[in-house]
Parts: structure tokens; sequence; C-alpha cells
């Protein structure tokens, strides 16, 4: 550790290349998890399943998804080379992918489900926390910056390359370039196999974080730092997670011909925009405080709804959705960032990811079904601003309770 | 997962990364293995989902290549032929000038078993902001189906797309799109 300290060439150019690891890494990962968004239900489709057979494979992802978070997280904690578990769960990917392509039956399709929901639950937080090792606290904000610009790359990327690959050879095709991914998301851990601790100095001396990590779960957990944003990232959710559906729906019914090119749209520029402003984002949150880049993201929420309930033009639409990127660059770096402000560190960093990300699992679930309902009962317009009042809640709520978790620096 | 983490941590700094790269190389090599082997259990031929069945015809719409075969084949078993009935579920529909609309979703049947309108999912970008809509069972057509696999209908995008969202549990019933010159719906008591 008294080598890190010195900042000495060979641990500059480690860091340089962890830094690529942590690049690519992210980009590929992004590329795979296209593969097992909503396109699921097409390939099921395609696969002869009924409509009710499909609801229940993909609730049976997302319950286990939400089921393991806190679990995954504190194995990840448990488990001290990240790598191994971000290539475990890579692995899972590859295993989920290819079930799905070659035995698209109930079994092996629900294994897949639980395989990938399980498996994305330890890779987040293996890849924030191997950021964290790299670059260290003090600088955590701008690498974060960095990761979501290379994840929403990927995503673009990996929209176009599956859209194509869907449409052009086969549905099942998706599948196996999926698990194919995986490769080179395998290929970037290279460099951060031999992560153990962080590579710029930490704070406090070995002996002292022994001590620390004494520091109860329960405590951590009733930080009011955690509660509130895990309530404001649970309500921000609850208004944000339906509202990219609907605005597809609103462009099929509107647009005729042009329906799949406009949600192709609404679902790459968004990605356009998180690549463009992350680094600033997290920058942002570094310089001027996690306040800000939280109230900048939340407040795009509750103006998005009101256009999209106001304007029904497609293009208009598609540049609307653009505002996504911006919410979606500040949640994506707040995050892991406020996580780290939280556990500090006491070790269980990768818990307090896993709170966090099942407050976000539940308002993404709830978000879809009471969408549904108002939607129904009251019509599009009627749904945005519904979702619109969500995120002005979440925005009020960091305003007036959201304390700066930000750990004072010396400078 | 726990087990190999122990031994790449006891490994120590240097080889521990090469342990794991092991571990996931091995695990590569395994897994194809383990397909090759879930592929011949029994678990993988089972059906997918009860199909919807009619009366008059009943289509083996399975996807599954072989229909499960019994020790003794009873005399009330008939033969089918591939050109008299064809799996409908998940099957493309094809607009009046080949273009891609969606797929067959659902089958919508009258108390009489016969099948009064298809479900189809139309347009969306990978899963995302696709439409639900009934179709009259009569604007289809259904005479590639065996042989390409497709259906036809005689509505392009932009005609489809005024139509009213299919909701299943609507308690109002589902409004279902028809082909201009559409011949007067079915009465089911008929």
């Amino acid at each position: 550790m008294s080598v890190a300290v010195a900042k000495s060439k060979p641990v500059r150019d480690e860091i340089t290349r962890a830094g690529r690891g942590l690049d690519g890494l992210n980009l590929f990962v992004a590329n795979i998890q296209t593969g097992f968004g909503p396109f699921i239900a097409v390939y099921l489709t395609t696969r002869g399943w009924t409509q009710t057979g499909i609801g229940l494979a993909l609730s049976i992802g997302t319950i286990t998804a939400m089921a393991s978070q806190i679990p995954a997280g504190a194995l990840v904690d448990a488990i001290r080379n990240k790598a191994v578990v971000a290539c475990f769960s890579i692995l899972a990917f590859a295993a989920s992918a290819l079930l799905l392509a070659i035995f698209p039956t109930a079994l092996w399709v629900y294994a897949a489900e639980v395989l990938h929901g399980f498996s994305s639950c330890t890779l987040g937080p293996s890849t924030a926390a191997m950021s964290l090792i790299v670059v260290g606290p003090a600088v955590l904000g701008p690498r974060l910056g960095r990761n979501s610009r290379f994840a929403s790359i990927g995503n673009g990327i990996g929209a176009a390359l599956m859209g194509g690959c869907g449409y052009l050879i086969s549905e099942r095709a998706v599948f196996f370039l999926t698990a194919a991914l995986t490769l080179p998301a395998i290929f970037s851990l290279l460099p951060l196999s031999q992560l153990r601790d962080p590579l710029v100095p930490p704070r406090q001396k070995r002996g002292k974080r022994q001590a620390r990590s004494r520091v109860p779960m329960l405590g951590l957990l009733k930080n009011r730092g955690l509660v509130i944003f895990a309530l404001c990232a649970m309500l921000f959710t609850l208004g944000n997670s339906a509202m990219l559906p609907l605005a597809g729906n609103t462009l099929a019914k509107e647009s005729g011909n042009f329906a799949s090119l406009f949600i192709a749209g609404c679902i790459i520029v968004p990605q356009i925009v998180v690549a463009a402003i992350s680094p600033a984002i997290g920058e942002l949150a570094e310089d001027r405080g996690r306040r800000w880049a939280l109230m900048i993201g939340f407040s795009t929420l509750p103006v998005r709804g009101v256009l999209f309930a106001l304007i029904s033009n497609p293009i208009a639409l598609v540049l609307i959705q653009g505002l996504d990127g911006i919410a979606g660059a500040c949640l994506g770096i707040l995050v892991p960032l406020v996580a780290s402000d939280v556990a500090g560190r006491s070790g269980h960093y990768n818990l307090v990811m896993g709170v966090i990300g099942l407050t976000i699992g539940v308002g993404a679930t709830v978000s879809t079904a009471i969408s549904g309902r108002i939607a129904d009962a009251f019509g599009a317009p009627i749904t945005y601003l519904s979702l619109a009042l969500f995120g002005l809640t979440a925005l009020v709520l960091a305003v007036t309770a959201m304390p700066e978790t930000r750990p004072p620096r010396p400078r | 997962m726990k087990a190999s983490a122990a031994t790449s941590r006891r490994a120590g700094g240097t080889s521990g990364g090469r342990a794991f790269i092991g571990v996931a190389g091995a695990l590569a090599l395994v897994l194809p293995g383990l397909l090759a082997f879930a592929a011949r259990c029994p678990a993988a031929m089972m059906m997918v989902e009860d199909q919807p069945a009619t009366n008059t015809a009943p289509a083996p719409t399975s996807n599954q290549e072989k229909p499960p075969t019994g020790t003794k084949v009873p005399e009330l078993v008939q033969p089918l032929p591939p050109k008299d009935a064809a799996s409908v579920l998940g099957k493309k529909v094809k607009g009046p000038n080949g273009e891609d609309l969606g797929m067959v979703v659902d089958v919508l049947l009258n108390p009489g078993g016969a099948p009064r309108a298809a479900v189809i999912d139309f347009g969306g970008f990978l899963g995302v902001g696709s439409r639900k809509i009934a179709i009259d069972w009569k604007a289809l057509d259904f005479t590639s189906l065996a042989r390409a696999g497709t259906v036809e209908l005689g509505l392009d995008r932009a005609q489809i797309a005024a139509a009213p969202e299919y909701k299943p549990d609507a308690t109002s019933g589902a409004a279902v799109v028809t082909t201009p010159p559409a011949p007067p719906p079915v009465d089911p008591d008929k």
C-alpha cells in the first residue's frame, strides 16, 4: 500500500488499464442486457408461447431480481475479488441467453429468468465496487460518469445490433448474439482480475478498517441519507419507468407505418444524451454536491410528463424522450455514488447498493401496474400527468429532505 | 460461487486472477455439455402452454417437433396431414405488400368453439411500444400458413394504427377490425 501512496508509474499504468477494463465491461454488459429486456416477450411469442405463459416467465424474472437484490449485495460484500463475481455473473448471462435460444420451453425459460435475475443483482454492485477500488472514493463521481457513458453507448449499440438481428435474421439469433457478446465482456475483466485493495490510498489504515467493518448493518440502513435517497429513487422510478412504454404506445397509434422507427428513436436518443452528459454530471456531483445532480435529474420527469400529455407529434415525442437521458445519467451515477457515501468503509457497500436496487425495482414494478390501470380508466394524458406527479413528489422530497452525502474533503 | 472465491482468495494476489480465469474457462467448457444433456432431458419436451382448440379441427398447435406418442395407438386417433391444419400462435402477419406487421398472439373463439378473431401484436421495437389488436378471423388469409408460416392481412399499418387496443379483461368486450368489404359477422347462435 505504501507503493500506492507514491503513485509510481506501474501503479498509474495499472489504474489506466483497469479503467479501460471498466469502460469495456460497462459497454459490453449494457450490450448484453439489451437482449434481456422486453424483447424476450417478442421472442417467446414467435415460439408459440401464450400471453399468460410469457407473463408468468417475465414475472419470475422480476421477482427473482427483487428478492435477490439484498442477498446478492451481501454476497458481493463477502467475496473480496469482485472480478470473480462479475465473471460468474456474465457467465450466467451467457448460460441464460443460450438456454433461451436453445430450449424455449417452460422449465428452461424459467431457469434462464432466475439465472439472469440473480446475476444482474450481483453484476451491478460488483462493477460499482470495482470502480470504487480502482479510483478510490475521492474521485468516484467522474469515474461513475464514465461508466454511465460507456453503458449508454453499449445500450445504444445493443439496441441497434439486436433490433437489426431480430429483423434481418431471426428472433432466436438475438439470443445467440447476446451469448456471444459475453466473451468481450469477460475479456474486459482481465485487467481487473488482480484487484484486491484500493489502488489509490484509502483514508484509513488497514487495521482501522477491520475495526470499522463491525458497523452494524441495521445502523447503516437507518442512515437518513440512504432512507431519503432510496425513497426518492423509488418515487422517481414509479413515475419514470412506465413513461417509455406509454410513449411507445402513443407512437404506435399516431405514426402508423413508421412507428417502429420512432420507438427505436425513443430508445436510442436518451442513450445518446446519457453518453454526452454523464461525465459532466459525475463532475458536478463531485464539485457541487450530490443534491444538485439529484435535483437536476428529478426535475426533468415532471417536465417530460406534462409535455407528453400535451404533445403527440412523433418527432416531438422522440425529442422529449431525450430528457429521460438527463434523468437516467443523474440516477445512474448517483445510486453507486450515494451508496459509497453512506457505506463509507463499513464493508457493506454492496448491501447498500442492494437496498437501493430493491426500492428502485419496487418502483418500476408498481409503475407499470399503476399506469396500466390509469391508462385504461382515464386515457394516456391523465396517465402522463399522474406519472409526472410522482416525479414532482420525488423532486420535492429531494429538495426538502435529502441531506448532502458527499464526504467532507480536505482541500 | 462462494467456494471458488475462497480458493482464489487463498491462492493470493498473483495467482488469484489466473485461478478465476481458469474457473471461467472450465465453466465455459462444461456449459455446452450441460446444455446437450438437458436437450435429452424429458422435461425439455414439456408442452409450453395449453393451446386453443376448436371443435371442428383439433389443430396440433404446439411447436414441438414430435407429437407425444403413446405405447399403443388407440383407434380414436386420426391422422391430421400438415396441409389440413397448422400452428398459428406466434406466426408472422404480413400486410398487402408483404410487409411484416406483427404476430398472432391469441385466438378468440365464439361459444361454438369457432375462431372469431385473432389477436395480433403490432409494431414495436425490441418489444417496446407494441399494441395488441383484434382482427376479424375472416379478414385473415391462412393459405400460406402451413407452407410459409405466415398469415396475410389486407390492411396496412396506417389502417391498423387507428384501431383500438385489445384488452383481454375489458368488460365491454373487444372491438374487432375487419377489412372494408367484410362479410357480416358470424352469428354464434346459428
